[in-house]
């Protein structure tokens, strides 16, 4: 398979993630898209601007790039966004698998889990697990993430043999530890001030 | 064949993957000609490419040949992946680079510099490190095809680097790695007795290593023979030894090059010229003569600082040959890659 898709995908999504104009009608914000996707090709001193990305990103994990499309999505407004229960499932999902995988293939223990996703059949075993779970958790978005990164493994639609490449990279695992440590912040502040705010009203 | 990175200086915009064929019948190393540079790498693997560095060279049973190289898109030498090149005409022509994808931390921080080792099944094991957070050595398993399809922990943490792997027996092996930590600095040898799958822990054997690369082949007698700078500070003195399969035994069999300091202590430039250029002469032969003046002419900071100009003999690369001759290449005070080749017979003479 040509190894070069991801790149210009990637480019087109992510620049439309963070792009301004959320409000702008769904026309304007299609057109913005398909902006992107010309932009991806354009040649700056011989690489494409995709490939100039993906010298500092590599190629992103399956799952962020459909977490990025899902976020065209809910911009295009063709989906609304997820509930905060759902993104949480998905933060702690993906925190917890990140948790697993860094520290120890940095170099911290002689064991090192990302020889796992090369005879991944333990690790897909545990990620079936996983995505029984937020099936049981009636989390839908979650299912699909896990069930079409492993389709895009069983198909070897990147140049990685490894599962844990279609699974799990650096800037997700950055994107939801914040999201997740944030979260929690604002629910103990929160839950912190209630709490003060019940000490002054008892009589 | 061999192989080496060329340009002004180590992480130089202008390094090259440089490569040069040697005749046995003539007994001379032909011309050199260029592999791979950060332009036809970006062009292959679609990344911008800030430098090049550490290529091996090695020839399957099946006559295939296997360059790998190192490329740095971002920051320093820890931000290096590996690529890869074969050649089914022995070098004449080379397939595009790719890069292997072997780590989840977007593919940065993994380096060659060892010899590779094929397997009967075809696999390649490549010995390689990681230099990021820490420092440790690890074995790729490539398939034939040059795919990673696993990969083995040598060491772990922050003190080790650049294994040089030596199989023994169809399953037994030895790693000997570059020490980079902090105290008593020795050679670190690690174990295999399942084919590279399960290494034991490093344990420090006999001979210093002053944080500088080592390379070792096997021996005839079931042993190792070790190139390395038995030194506890610089690279002034390349030995080579042998040692049996254990380590226990360490012999010194002869002093490849060294500086006639016998401390390593910097020269004058005036009295460095006269020294070099002898040894120039020495090592390259009469034929080799008329480039003696535009040689002395360029030494620079490569061999020279403020303190004065110093010897260095560096980055063994050892293999043994199908004909049963052993050759070794190393830096030669950063100037020129020198080949030291030798037969059992001689072998056998030192070991005595």
């Amino acid at each position: 398979m040509n190894e070069t898709w991801q790149m210009y995908v990637t480019f087109a999504l992510l620049a439309f993630a963070i792009a301004p104009g959320r409000k702008a009608a769904r026309p304007a914000q299609l057109a913005l898209l398909v902006g992107f996707c010309a932009l991806a090709f354009l040649p700056i001193s011989s690489l494409s601007l995709a490939a100039w990305l993906r010298t500092y990103i590599e190629d992103l994990a399956i799952t962020s790039v459909l977490l990025l499309g899902w976020v065209g999505l809910v911009r295009l407004r063709l989906v609304r966004p997820m509930s905060q229960v759902r993104r949480w499932q998905i933060f702690a999902t993906f925190s917890a698998l990140a948790l697993f995988l860094y520290p120890a293939t940095l170099g911290l223990t002689y064991f090192d889990p990302y020889r796992l996703g090369y005879a991944a059949g333990p690790l897909l075993a545990a990620l079936a697990l996983i995505t029984l779970c937020l099936w049981l958790l009636g989390n839908t978005f979650g299912v699909a993430l896990l069930v079409l990164a492993t389709l895009a493994y069983a198909f070897s639609i990147k140049p990685s043999g490894n599962y844990w490449d279609y699974l799990l990279d650096p800037f997700l695992a950055l994107y939801c530890w914040g999201a997740l440590l944030s979260g929690l912040k604002q629910h103990w502040t929160t839950k912190g001030a209630c709490t003060n705010l019940a000490i002054k009203t008892a009589p | 064949m061999a192989v080496w990175f060329a340009g002004s200086r180590e992480g130089g915009a202008d390094v090259e993957i440089r490569a040069a064929k040697y005749s046995a019948t003539d007994d001379a190393w032909g011309q050199e000609q260029v592999l791979a540079t950060r332009s036809t790498t970006e062009t292959a693997v679609n990344k911008h490419i800030r430098k090049l560095g550490n290529p091996i060279i090695a020839l399957t049973p099946n006559n295939r040949l296997w360059l790998f190289y190192v490329s740095v898109s971002v920051g320093g030498w820890a931000g290096s992946a590996i690529n890869a090149a074969y050649s089914d005409d022995l070098g004449e022509s080379w397939s595009a680079p790719r890069q292997l994808v072997t780590t989840p931390f977007i593919n940065i921080s993994t380096l060659v510099r060892g010899t590779p080792v094929f397997h009967t099944d075809g696999g390649i094991g490549l010995p390689v490190y990681h230099e990021f957070l820490g420092k440790f050595a690890e074995y790729l398993y490539l398939d034939s095809e040059g795919y990673v399809i696993d990969k083995f922990r040598i060491s772990r943490g922050k003190h080790s680097l650049q294994p040089s792997i030596v199989p023994l027996s169809p399953t037994r092996a030895v790693a000997l790695l570059r020490y980079a930590g902090d105290g008593p600095q020795h050679v670190l040898a690690s174990e295999s007795n399942d084919g590279g799958r399960t290494w034991s822990r490093p344990r420090a054997v006999d001979p210093n290593n002053p944080n500088s690369s080592l390379a070792a082949v096997a021996s005839p007698d079931h042993g190792l023979l070790v190139a390395l700078n038995d030194l506890t500070d610089g690279r002034y003195r390349l030995s080579l030894y042998g040692t049996n399969s254990r380590m226990t035994l360490w012999q010194p069999l002869i002093q490849l090059d060294q500086s006639p300091d016998p401390e390593g202590n910097p020269f004058t430039p005036e009295v460095y010229r006269e020294i070099i250029g002898d040894k120039f002469m020495r090592s390259s032969g009469s034929q080799r003569g008329g480039l003696l003046e535009q040689y002395l002419g360029h030494l620079d900071q490569r061999v020279c600082s403020d303190s004065g100009c110093e010897f260095e003999y560096e980055y063994p690369y050892f293999i043994r040959s199908q004909d049963g001759l052993y050759h070794l290449v190393y830096s030669w005070n950063n100037s020129f890659v020198k080949h030291v080749s030798f037969n059992e017979a001689w072998l056998k003479e030192q070991l005595q």
